[in-house]
């Protein structure tokens, strides 16, 4: 288990499992925009949008987990990261539903167990079960040094 | 250029000047503050260390008295008085003046400036106790003597001659008590008839600076006091000097037999008469404020601002750009002619507006070259070399952010000039060489970019080394046919190191390839020439700005691209039959053979359609090449913004810009597409890559 500096967590919905990540680092909850697709990068960076005049690229995080089915619904979001203070480090990721904003306060986190083979995140923070789903805390670190081609 | 080195200098200075001013109020209110001493002495320090490098003597002379004296007093030996901190103040003017002056070399100020410098010598002996808050002109050493200047008259009868006297003797009594000029009178003398050898016919005046009192020089004449009309008059304070005024007044007394009056002499001894002194001092007085009010004048012509702010001015310029161009792109839709004036005259305003806010955040390169002359300097004598740095276009204004880029790749390449460019002195006198090696750092502008070029006359390299290098290290094929510019280019790719031992000095950890990362980071380009024992030159070529580039959009399939004007040479429309016969990528136009990449071929895009491309040639160096491109859809200004982290290392796209829409366009290095495609990248092999 990792020493876990944040309180809040936003979780979210890919494909048919939940994820949740230090809500702190969220800065913008976005409806897809427009999205410009940027030629010869891996799959997952899907492009760059544009957000109050700065351009920030954006991953699907579905098929960074390794999911297949990349279809845009009206619940698909973009969820806006900042992980580090700088501007450059902003980061969107595709996420099928936005569901909540959870207090670690009193949760049970236990070691994640389960990884999926082909994701491309696999250390987790730790899973904790919410309304009967299991929520995996995503490494935020780990995520954008994915991210980083 | 040693002048652009003290103008820097100076304003530099000015802000310790200040500091020391404000930290001298501060010091008024509370005379014990170590603080506050500290932070003096340290102003001052630094004034004087900077003074007499850039050739200030007499500003670092002045200066390092006084720091004596606030040594002192950081050492407790002296107390801080209302003296010291006048005293202080008065010398922080003279600091200012000499900072606008630099070395004295008029009289009037040279004097002034001794007569403060020993003022301030004297306080430092004796701590203030003497004399308190002199004033420079009361401390002109030669007031200080308590000299005076004598006109004593001596008229003696004829009878003199005859108590066994020699008014010769009297004369020399006179002379020992001070500086004395004797004037003897003949006009008494006879014709050779009457006169009587046992007679005197002499007069005498004498012309006396002493210390001695007017008592003192009548007791000479003691004796003679019944044979003799004795006057002694004080005619000036201090010293006199012969000058032709008063020779001539001699000259006239003598023709009209008689004798220099005293008020004659006054009037041409007045320079040190007290009254006319006054006068002095108010003209003296009036020339200071005239200083004073030159330098006040010289340092509002330009004003020093928090770089951030300036930053902050640029991005918001950039902004308002961006929203023009919506406002332009709405007004067009809507076709209102009010708009379309209104948004062509916003258009106007924010384009003056963003020119005007560019060139403030441009400052001149010399603010680094400091440092890299140190280096040149600090290097070649740790090495054991003889290297002449000379700077050129140390003026030549970028934009503030890639001078910060600019100086560590800078700082490498002067470290490679010095340690491996630039032989022993006996290897260069070995071949033919002076032993004295030379770096020139030249900066020109070649149209919108700034042109950085080092050279040295070293050793240069060897093409045939190289090569073998990267066929060694796999970075080129034994059978590759490259030009010997493109061979020399080969050290810029990274793992590629010419030293095999990893030396001390140009080995910190980066190489050539890191130069190359860090100028390409702010669209930079760099190259290398050198011929073998003549010398190396690596060029960097640089942009003005960083953040506004004049585009020509165009599309590529589905996408819409932005491709610098600056590089763009010539855009052509092709005849589909143009493209048909040319299996190895080339185009003739106009009789010449132009190489060309599909950028749909670039961007792996499907190819869809048989539209007639349209071909824009960009040029790089001596290279061109065409890029096939779907459609031009205009020019456009606009600002470039970073992808940021995630895609910097992207090899074709080195940003993007919002369009007036709000849509995003990406920027294309056209310089990396030149660079991949003479390596053979695009050349049919986008089915393997993904």
């Amino acid at each position: 288990m990792l020493e876990n500096s944040y309180s809040t967590l936003l979780s979210f919905k890919i494909h048919d499992e939940f994820f949740a990540l230090d809500a702190m680092r969220v800065n913008h909850i976005l409806e897809v925009p427009e999205i410009t697709r940027i030629p010869n990068t891996p799959s997952f960076m899907i492009g760059v949008l544009n957000l109050h005049g700065n351009i920030i690229p954006v991953v699907d995080l579905r098929l960074m987990m390794g999911f297949e089915n990349v279809e845009f619904t009206n619940d698909t979001a973009v969820v806006v990261i900042n992980p580090e203070e700088q501007q450059d480090s902003s980061l969107g990721l595709i996420v099928d539903m936005v569901r909540e904003v959870v207090e670690t306060e009193g949760l049970e986190i236990k070691p994640t167990v389960a990884d999926k083979e082909e994701s491309m995140l696999k250390n987790f923070h730790g899973t904790f079960s919410m309304d009967g789903q299991f929520v995996h805390i995503i490494d935020i670190e780990e995520l954008v040094a994915a991210a980083e081609m | 250029m040693i002048d652009k080195f003290k103008a820097k200098f100076v304003e530099e200075s000015l802000d310790n000047v200040n500091d020391l001013e404000e930290a001298l109020f501060a010091l008024e209110n509370d005379m014990q503050s170590k603080d506050l001493i500290e932070r003096i002495f340290r102003a001052m320090h630094s004034l004087k260390g900077g003074g007499a490098m850039f050739g200030f003597n007499h500003l670092s002379d002045f200066t390092h008295h006084l720091e004596n004296i606030f040594d002192k007093v950081r050492n407790d030996k002296l107390d801080v008085t209302p003296d010291l901190i006048s005293l202080t103040f008065t010398a922080v003017d003279e600091i200012k003046f000499l900072l606008d002056k630099g070395d004295l070399s008029e009289k009037d100020d040279l004097d002034a400036y001794r007569a403060f410098m020993a003022q301030i010598q004297d306080f430092y002996e004796s701590g203030g106790n003497v004399r308190a808050a002199a004033t420079p002109e009361e401390a002109t050493p030669v007031l200080d003597d308590g000299e005076n200047t004598y006109l004593i008259s001596f008229v003696p009868r004829e009878e003199l001659l005859q108590n066994g006297t020699n008014p010769l003797f009297l004369l020399d009594d006179l002379h020992a008590l001070g500086e004395g000029f004797s004037i003897v009178y003949t006009h008494k003398v006879p014709t050779f008839e009457p006169l009587e050898a046992e007679s005197n016919y002499c007069l005498w005046q004498i012309l006396l600076t002493t210390k001695e009192s007017l008592n003192e020089i009548k007791d000479v004449f003691i004796f003679v006091e019944d044979e003799c009309d004795l006057s002694v008059e004080e005619v000036c304070k201090g010293g006199f000097e012969i000058n032709t005024d008063i020779k001539k007044l001699i000259s006239n007394a003598r023709n009209a037999n008689s004798l220099i009056k005293v008020s004659d002499l006054k009037i041409l001894l007045k320079k040190d008469d007290p009254v006319a002194d006054e006068v002095e001092k108010k003209e003296k007085e009036e020339k200071e404020q005239k200083k004073k009010k030159q330098f006040k004048e010289h340092k509002i012509s330009s004003i020093r601002v928090a770089s951030l702010k300036i930053d902050e001015l640029v991005n918001l310029v950039s902004e308002l750009v961006t929203v023009q161009a919506q406002l332009s792109v709405y007004a067009e839709k809507k076709g209102e002619s009010d708009i379309l004036s209104l948004a062509e005259n916003v258009q106007k305003l924010s384009r003056q507006l963003r020119d005007n806010a560019f060139e403030i955040s441009l400052i001149p390169m010399q603010s680094e070259l400091m440092r890299f002359q140190r280096l040149v300097r600090d290097l070649s004598k740790d090495l054991g070399k003889e290297v002449d740095f000379v700077i050129e276009g140390g003026d030549i204004e970028l934009d503030k952010n890639i001078i910060e880029h600019l100086t560590d790749p800078l700082l490498h390449i002067l470290r490679n000039s010095v340690d491996h460019g630039i032989e022993m002195p006996e290897e260069r006198v070995a071949a033919g060489k002076s032993p004295k090696g030379n770096i020139y750092f030249k900066a020109y502008h070649a149209g919108a970019n700034v042109l950085i070029e080092v050279t040295d006359d070293g050793k240069g390299i060897l093409v045939e080394d190289i090569r073998k290098k990267a066929v060694s290290k796999g970075i080129i094929d034994d059978a590759a046919e490259l030009s010997d510019k493109e061979i020399l280019n080969l050290v810029f790719v990274s793992g590629f190191s010419t030293r095999e031992s990893v030396s001390d000095v140009s080995g910190r950890g980066v190489g050539m390839d890191v130069v190359r990362k860090k100028i390409s980071e702010i669209r930079g380009e760099v190259s290398i020439d050198s011929d073998a024992g003549q010398g190396t030159t690596i060029t960097l070529r640089l942009p003005l700005t960083l953040s506004i580039i004049d585009g020509l959009l165009v599309r590529v399939v589905n996408n819409q691209y932005v491709i610098p004007i600056s590089s763009i040479e010539k855009i052509f429309a092709l005849n589909p039959g143009q493209l048909k016969n040319s299996f190895n990528k080339v185009v003739v136009i106009d009789n010449e053979q132009i190489p060309y990449v599909d950028m749909r071929d670039v961007f792996k895009e499907e190819k869809t359609g048989v539209e007639v491309p349209q071909m824009i040639l960009v040029k790089h160096d001596d290279k061109r090449l065409g890029l096939l491109v779907d459609e031009v859809l205009g020019e456009y200004q606009t600002v470039v913004k970073p992808l940021g982290r995630y895609l910097k290392t992207h090899e074709v796209v080195s940003g993007a810009s919002i369009l007036g829409d709000g849509t995003i366009s990406l920027v294309i290095d056209t310089n990396r597409v030149l660079q991949l495609s003479s390596s053979g990248k695009f050349k049919g092999k986008k089915k393997e890559e993904l």
